[in-house]
């Protein structure tokens, strides 16, 4: 049976490409917590962006756009497995990055990527950075 | 003290190895999106990932074509565009670094967007001269 997610990812894409262009907008009411409402219009008031709307439609451009690059990524390791980083290598492009000086220590990232992952399935690449600076202070201390 | 980075750029090697599944560094600059698709994902830490038009035109990264469809999806890059003064910083910065016009065109976008940046690039060294030459927190990542 063929799939139905298909042609609905590749609308999903062409509406996040249209979002770069002055397409129409519409208005929409969405129920939220009172307590969001008050916290936009005061980081508003502290700098967070322009106004509440500006805000509200960045982040929710953000997390969509995270959602259909997830989507497609795992679509392109489905396809290519070979492709796929470990969790190593995505924990060593985060340090190179953030212009962590752990960059400049690839092994003890190595190690503490497979220690983490033995005992924490589902790992992020920040907690191998938080463990392998708790190893590098172990070391040391 | 580290910082993530909010803007990514990506010079025209980036492009190539994102674009083929055998290219040599395909798996180095997947690793590269990972960990800013993780972090916008799980932490609401939202990361530009972003390629200056020229590096575009250098790649033949033809956005319309199908051929490019994978490569859209997966980068989920947006265009930088070079109006008249961005032209005129990048010919500054290639009149200052000796560089290439569309090295010129990196770091000017680089230059342009929010920071801190990182620049991910096959050629460290030219391009460390040129960051050291824009404002900003502006690192260089070796693809």
């Amino acid at each position: 049976m063929k799939r139905r997610s298909t042609p609905i990812e590749a609308d999903l894409f062409a509406l996040l490409d249209r979002l770069d262009g002055d397409g129409p907008t519409v208005v929409s009411s969405i129920r939220q917590p009172a307590a969001l409402k008050e916290a936009l219009k005061v980081a508003v008031g502290l700098g967070l962006d322009a106004n509440a709307n500006e805000a509200t439609v960045q982040a929710l451009r953000d997390r969509l756009e995270a959602f259909a690059q997830r989507r497609a990524l795992d679509a392109h390791y489905a396809a290519h497995p070979e492709a796929r980083p470990s969790l190593a290598e995505v924990a060593q492009a985060a340090a190179e990055l953030d212009g962590d000086p752990l960059a400049n220590e690839p092994a003890l990232i190595r190690r503490a990527a497979k220690e983490i992952e033995a005992i924490r399935p589902g790992a992020t690449a920040d907690d191998v950075l938080v463990y392998a600076v708790a190893l590098h202070s172990g070391a040391r201390g | 003290m580290s910082t993530p980075p909010a803007t990514v750029v990506l010079d025209n090697e980036a492009v190539q190895a994102l674009a083929d599944v055998n290219h040599r560094k395909h798996r180095r600059t997947l690793a590269i999106l990972e960990a800013t698709n993780r972090r916008s994902g799980r932490r609401g830490q939202h990361i530009s990932v972003v390629v200056p038009v020229a590096v575009r035109i250098e790649a033949g990264w033809d956005r319309a074509a199908s051929a490019a469809a994978a490569l859209n999806r997966i980068s989920r890059t947006r265009d930088v565009i070079l109006d008249g003064q961005a032209a005129d910083r990048a010919t500054q910065l290639r009149r200052q670094a000796g560089c290439s016009v569309v090295d010129a065109t990196v770091a000017q976008a680089a230059e342009a967007s929010d920071g801190p940046v990182a620049i991910l690039t096959s050629d460290a060294s030219d391009m460390r001269r040129l960051a050291a030459l824009i404002a900003g927190d502006t690192r260089v990542v070796r693809l």
